[in-house]
């Protein structure tokens, strides 16, 4: 165990954010998952009696005889902000403090820094490097990403759950959220801070980042372990076994979908666009799992081979 | 209601946490300012303590310097002069007065007085010019003319101040006013320079006042002194730092090492023990490179804009990439732009470093500009003489072609052009020829030039015993610790292999028989002739002599005597000679099928085969003793009793095993081994080495520290030093832990090399980086200092330093002898070349360094051709013409001495003057022969110096007559006596007894006694020694 290279690596300045967010992104999920069940309890209380559901109440808190339904803004709410803006003055002022830019030497043109790594916010990008060729990893799917999202509220076809915390109302937008981003997009920012080190080969944390580690991985294309020789095959045997994952995908995730009563009830509530559009784009983000398995246990490295793109 | 049952949005207060957060919101603001104004401004603690301990210093300091000044004050030299000042100044001093009142109280005030009306007509004239200069109409310009004369003509008051205060008042016209104004500036410039030269024996008295104080304070003067108090007193605090527009430099060292500059010298000790505040060290330095046009970090190293802490100030952060050099390391600074060089002035370590990468063979693996260039140099000038037999190949082609197009074109004059054309090509063509005499001229003295840092081993089978050859190779500095040849790594098998290669590539000649010499006389001569100035004799403790060449306690196990007594006789003497455009070695059978004799020497080095030059000498720097075959012999045969007795080499027999050849030249060849010997085969092999020339910027990520490179930053050296210093200390350090196959490995052997060295070693490597200045800042001047820097490598190519002063303050192997430190023996060191360019004539110098021996017969080469009254004598080192020019250009250089040298006429002398110096020449008080050869072996065996004939040739008169003035200030324990001449008025008489011929004669007795040397001839010596003869 290499104490002093995690030393190294959680405390570049460079680093600090995604430390941070080691321990904040659980905390506020936490957080936030702690008043949806709260609130959870309260609407089971509510539905389980109407009459008290009648009666002056609060959407976040249980009912308390006394509490007026409402409060003001000013106090209540903006001296709590105030004081959320002053903590966090305190903390920029700090961290300002004790860690300066992380400037290093000027730039050669021909050396390459090793491990070279983008912004921490890009890194996720950047791991998605050695799943998919540039040209996905790169343009389309962080163009989807951001198409997806805007997506998001056309396609939400549940009215519930607006103001309020709340779990058990919006259950599959809740998952697919922390699926989307803590399990995909943090986890792949924290790995390539964390784990990926020079030659952007795989370390264990702990693991000492050597400049001279060779590792023997044979990285195949599936079309070879088939035997698939032309590039023509490979095409056309690629275009294939997408076609099978996305069948496989639709009907899964449909099956996924219409599973509770509830569920059903708003999928019967989406039109055809609306449900279309987003299987494409949880089939397209489910892409990205099921690629790094082929990839880092099954050292998979394309499965559509194409004149233009590899997936 | 319960407190449970209170609304906590409503109900719960929170003046605690806004309590607490505020605190720490004013606290963190607190700690911000100060951050802002200390933390990441340290410089400033250093400047209020700098002012503190130096004002303090100051103070301390000034009362003592005052009492010695007092004291010489209160002597009665000062006093004296002081006196003799006043008288002066007082003599004067009516005089002055009168001018004084004349200028300020007459003059001076009178003339500006009269200036104010003066300018406003003037002004109000030049106004009207200007109007006539721009105005269009003739009649408008011609009124303004005439206003111009009015002007002019118009009477003016002028009130002018009398000496005694009242006012004179005078009407004056514009002419008038200009006159007297003119005439008043006249009379003050000529009353005051009367002034000056009234007070000139005063002032000069002043100034000899004043240096006579100045000569005896130290250090500083009362006044710099107050000066500097005054500064300290209205010291502020702020950012010290010297910015050079012209590169962008900004350094500001100077914030926190605010003693550098200071005029005072300032120890860690007075300082308060704060070492940053001590003054450079080096005065003499910041005066060449002064820090306002090179600023600090140039030299240094270190980031010269960073203030906010030590580390980042000194760069020793990671990423910085141009941190400060180490102590130990300083002078790499220097190599940045003095890379031109082997020596730089004032840089010893540097030099040490360049000379062991150059004698240890560094350069011979490894490239580095500048360093042994030679081969780089030949190859340019082949290619050069291929190039231009192309270019005349191709206009002798034009030119035919010019004269048939002339020849068919009916139109003369452009049939003119053709021709002309073709003439032109001719004319250009001769000076190919001449360009082409010159590369081969060139192509002549490289060959010469090239020089190897081992031995020939073609001549293997000749010098050596075989068995001697497998136990050298398993490891040199067991044998001979500290030699050369470093230790590699090899295992038995590879060691049975390169020396069966080695063996049988040899070259097998003829070697005549020797008889064997007298040991005793040999050991004698070696230890006289000169050979310990490169050589050492003795092992451990009892070494003596030069580390330039091997030492030599043990040869006599390893050299065959018939080829030592070749060897000591004329070391470049070759079996064979190799010629390098059919790259083999030529035998005698090639020069039989040419019908030419097997005679091969710098007269005769054409090959027989195809004319192109041979090589004609081995590749040693070792020069000829010129000694007689006799002498050789007792010397080689006092070499082969230095043995280690009872030594017993094994067998072997194998040498002569022909299935090794093939792999150990495989190894050979491997290994570089040609890099420093000539092998068979093997003559045109490249350097296997990385180059060097900008290792020291090599990216740190391209050093390969290998698995060390964790540990290294762990211990702190994953630096350029680390990896220099580690590798030096042990070359295989980076293979450690490594699986490798044996040819895999690092080659680099092992030099064994001391601390010192590794730390010059590593001054020098870290200090040949790429530049981050701009060329114009690097050391290559265009003046005689070029020859110095060219001068250089030949002196230290061929070690003149161990036999003679070069430079001043340098140590030469002679004066390291313990022979050479009795008295007696001082005399037999050669002489000093400290202002040899001065001393003599270069056209003789070239004839001398050509041939010290000064004649052609051959069996008088065994002599040197100044001094014969030395044991130890001047080699020929079969210099090349081009190492010729550049060693006599570098000792004009060295004193600098306009070149070419045009001599002084010296006036002839008439017959009195001939009897009178003949006369001078032989007194009691100036017995000149006693001591200076003369020709006569028995007056010679006794002479310290040498023979007069030689001056008209030799010496440069101006030299000659400051030499007998004062020997013993150019050349300190010179067996020459100083003080022969005493000044009188402005001409040196001589100092003893004079011949009564001297009566009445008025010039310089020097310059009588150089005129008289330089008009020496035999005859004159034959008559001085007779009559010397006849007064003993």
């Amino acid at each position: 165990m290499d104490f002093h290279q995690l030393w190294t690596i959680f405390s570049t300045p460079d680093n600090v954010p995604i430390v941070l967010l080691l321990f904040v992104v659980p905390f506020y999920t936490w957080y936030g998952m702690r008043q949806a069940f709260a609130n959870d309890r309260l609407i089971g209380q509510l539905e389980a009696d109407p009459a008290l559901a009648k009666t002056s109440h609060r959407k976040v808190e249980p009912w308390k005889p006394g509490w007026a339904k409402e409060v003001h803004v000013w106090p209540y709410l903006l001296r709590i902000e105030f004081l959320a803006a002053i903590i966090v003055t305190v903390i920029l002022m700090v961290w300002s403090i004790t860690l300066n830019a992380p400037l290093e030497e000027p730039a050669n043109p021909t050396l390459t820094m090793n491990p070279a790594k983008a912004p921490w916010y890009f890194l996720g990008l950047q791991e998605m490097l050695v799943y998919f060729d540039p040209w996905m990893a790169g343009v389309i799917f962080p163009s989807l990403i951001i198409v997806g999202l805007m997506v998001i509220p056309y396609i939400d076809a549940n009215p519930l759950g607006n103001g309020y915390y709340t779990y058990k109302q919006r259950k599959f937008s809740i998952l697919t959220f922390l699926f989307g981003f803590i399990a995909l997009w943090v986890s792949m920012i924290v790995i390539g801070t964390i784990i990926r080190g020079p030659g952007w080969m795989w370390f264990w944390p702990g693991v000492t980042w050597d400049h001279n580690r060779l590792i023997f991985e044979v990285n195949r294309d599936l079309p070879d372990l088939f035997g698939i020789k032309t590039s023509i095959g490979k095409l056309i045997f690629g275009a294939i076994v997408m076609g099978l994952y996305f069948v496989g995908a639709w009907i899964g995730m449909h099956k996924l979908i219409t599973r509770t009563p509830f569920n059903r009830k708003i999928y019967s509530r989406m039109s055809l666009l609306q449900y279309s559009v987003m299987q494409v784009f949880m089939i397209l983000m489910m892409l990205l799992p099921v690629k790094m398995l082929l990839r880092l246990v099954f050292r998979i490295k394309y499965v559509w081979i194409t004149p233009w793109f590899n997936i | 209601m319960t407190d449970q049952e209170k609304d906590p949005v409503v109900h719960s207060s929170l003046s605690k946490p806004l309590f607490i957060s505020s605190a720490l919101l004013l606290l963190s603001f607190g700690w911000a300012l100060y951050d802002e104004v200390y933390g990441t401004r340290p410089w400033k603690g250093y400047e209020a303590r700098f002012a503190k301990v130096y004002s303090k210093f100051l103070k301390d300091t000034l009362p003592n310097e005052l009492n010695s000044e007092t004291q010489i004050k209160d002597s009665p030299e000062y006093k004296d002069l002081d006196r003799q000042m006043q008288a002066a100044e007082k003599a004067v001093m009516p005089q002055v007065a009168e001018i004084d009142h004349r200028v300020n109280l007459e003059l001076v005030p009178r003339a500006l007085a009269l200036n104010e009306p003066f300018q406003e007509v003037r002004g109000h004239v030049g106004a009207l010019t200007y109007q006539i200069e721009i105005s269009k109409s003739e009649s408008s310009k011609e009124s303004m003319r005439k206003e111009i004369e009015e002007l002019k003509k118009e009477v003016h008051t002028v009130k002018l101040p009398k000496a005694d205060g009242s006012i004179e008042k005078l009407p004056m016209d514009f002419a008038t006013m200009d006159k007297t104004l003119q005439d008043w500036k006249t009379e003050k410039a000529t009353i005051l320079q009367k002034r000056v030269d009234l007070l000139k024996p005063a002032t000069e008295l002043r100034a000899k006042r004043d240096k006579y104080l100045t000569d005896r304070v130290s250090d500083v003067s009362a006044d710099t002194l107050n000066g500097l108090r005054n500064k300290m007193s209205t010291f502020e605090v702020g950012i010290r730092q010297i910015h050079v527009k012209d590169v962008d430099l900004v350094d500001r060292c100077e914030s926190c090492h605010m003693g550098i500059r200071e005029p005072v010298t300032l120890t860690k000790a007075a300082m308060g023990g704060e070492e940053a505040f001590v003054s450079h060290p080096d005065r003499e330095l910041l005066k060449v490179h002064d820090p306002e046009k090179f600023g600090c970090t140039p030299c240094h190293g270190g980031n010269g804009v960073a203030l906010t802490s030590i580390e980042k100030a000194h760069g020793y952060n990671e990423h910085w990439l141009w941190p400060l050099h180490a102590k130990e390391n300083l002078e790499a600074g220097c190599q940045q732009c003095h890379s031109q060089e082997i020596v730089t002035e004032m840089a010893p370590t540097l030099d040490a470093g360049r000379e062991t990468f150059r004698l240890r063979g560094c350069m011979a693996c490894h490239r580095y500009e500048g360093f042994d260039r030679d081969p780089d140099d030949l190859s340019a000038v082949n290619q050069d003489i291929r190039q231009l037999t192309q270019q005349k190949a191709e206009w002798t082609r034009e030119i035919g072609f010019s004269t048939t197009k002339g020849d068919n074109t009916p139109d003369n004059d452009e049939a003119q052009k053709f021709y002309q054309h073709a003439n032109d090509l001719k004319v250009r063509i001769s000076g190919i020829d001449a360009k082409m005499e010159q590369d081969d001229d060139r192509a002549r003295s490289l060959v010469r030039e090239i020089k190897k840092v081992g031995p020939s081993l073609k001549e293997v089978r000749m010098k050596m015993h075989k068995e001697w050859l497998p136990v050298w190779l398993k490891d040199p500095h067991v044998w001979r610790p500290g030699t050369k040849m470093p230790t590699f790594r090899l295992d038995d098998g590879e060691i049975r292999k390169i020396a069966a290669f080695i063996w049988q590539s040899g070259v097998t000649g003829d070697l005549p028989h020797q008889p064997a010499g007298d040991p005793e006389k040999g050991k004698e001569a070696f230890e006289t002739r000169g050979c310990m100035a490169c050589h050492s004799m003795g092992e451990g403790d009892d070494k003596q002599g030069g580390t330039f060449a091997a030492n030599l306690s043990r040869v006599g196990e390893k050299d065959n005597y018939d080829y030592l007594v070749r060897w000591v006789h004329n070391p470049r003497q070759r079996t064979l000679p190799y010629c390098p455009f059919e790259k083999k070695d030529i035998t005698e059978a090639d020069y039989k099928r040419a019908g030419l004799p097997f005679v091969f020497d710098t007269e005769h080095s054409k090959c027989p085969n195809d004319g192109h030059e041979l090589l004609v000498m081995q590749m040693t720097p070792m020069p000829s003793l010129r000694l007689s075959e006799a002498e050789a012999r007792d010397i080689a045969s006092y070499l082969e009793t230095r043995k280690h007795d009872g030594v017993a080499y094994a067998n072997a027999d194998y040498l002569d095993d022909p299935n090794l050849k093939a792999d150990g030249q495989f190894l050979v060849r491997f290994y570089g081994c040609a890099g420093c010997h000539e092998i068979a085969g093997l003559e045109e092999e490249q350097r296997i080495g990385t180059e060097l020339t900008k290792e020291g910027t090599k990216p740190i990520e391209r050093l390969d520290f290998a698995l060390l490179g964790h540990r290294a930053e762990a211990e702190g050296w994953y630096t350029h030093k680390g990896f220099f210093e580690h590798k030096l200390a042990n070359p295989a350090v980076y293979d450690q832990g490594k699986e490798k196959a044996k040819l895999d490995r690092l080659k680099m052997p092992n030099f064994n090399l001391t601390k010192p060295e590794i730390d010059q070693l590593t001054t020098f490597l870290t200090g040949s980086v790429d530049p981050s200045i701009p060329s114009r800042y690097f050391y290559a001047p265009a003046d005689q200092r070029r020859d110095i820097i060219e001068g250089w490598w030949v002196v230290r190519k061929y070690n003149c330093m161990g036999c003679h002063q070069v430079h001043v303050g340098q140590t030469t192997v002679f004066m390291t002898l313990p022979r050479y430190q009795d008295p007696d023996w001082k005399d037999q060191r050669p002489p000093t070349l400290i202002g040899e360019g001065a001393r003599v004539n270069p056209q003789w110098l070239m004839g001398f360094l050509n041939n010290p021996s000064l004649t052609e017969k051959p069996d008088e080469m065994d002599r040197d051709g100044v001094r014969r009254y030395l044991h130890a004598r001047m080699p020929t080192f079969y210099f090349s013409d081009g190492e010729i020019q550049k060693l006599v250009r570098f000792f004009a250089a060295m004193s600098s001495q306009a070149a070419p040298y045009i001599a002084d006429r010296l006036e002839p002398l008439s017959d009195q003057e001939r009897t009178m110096a003949r006369q001078l020449f032989s007194s009691e008080g100036a017995p000149c022969l006693k001591c200076h050869a003369t020709g006569d072996p028995k007056h010679d065996a006794h002479a310290t110096a040498p023979n007069f004939l030689l001056a008209k040739e030799r010496l440069k008169p101006g030299w000659a007559r400051r030499w007998m003035l004062d020997p013993a200030m150019m050349s300190p324990g010179t067996a020459m006596p100083s003080g022969l001449f005493r000044p009188e008025g402005d001409k040196m008489v001589f100092a003893g007894p004079t011949p009564a011929s001297f009566n009445g004669y008025n010039k310089d007795h020097a310059q009588l006694l150089v005129r008289y040397m330089f008009q020496f001839t035999p005859e004159e010596l034959t008559r001085l020694r007779a009559s010397a003869g006849a007064a003993q």
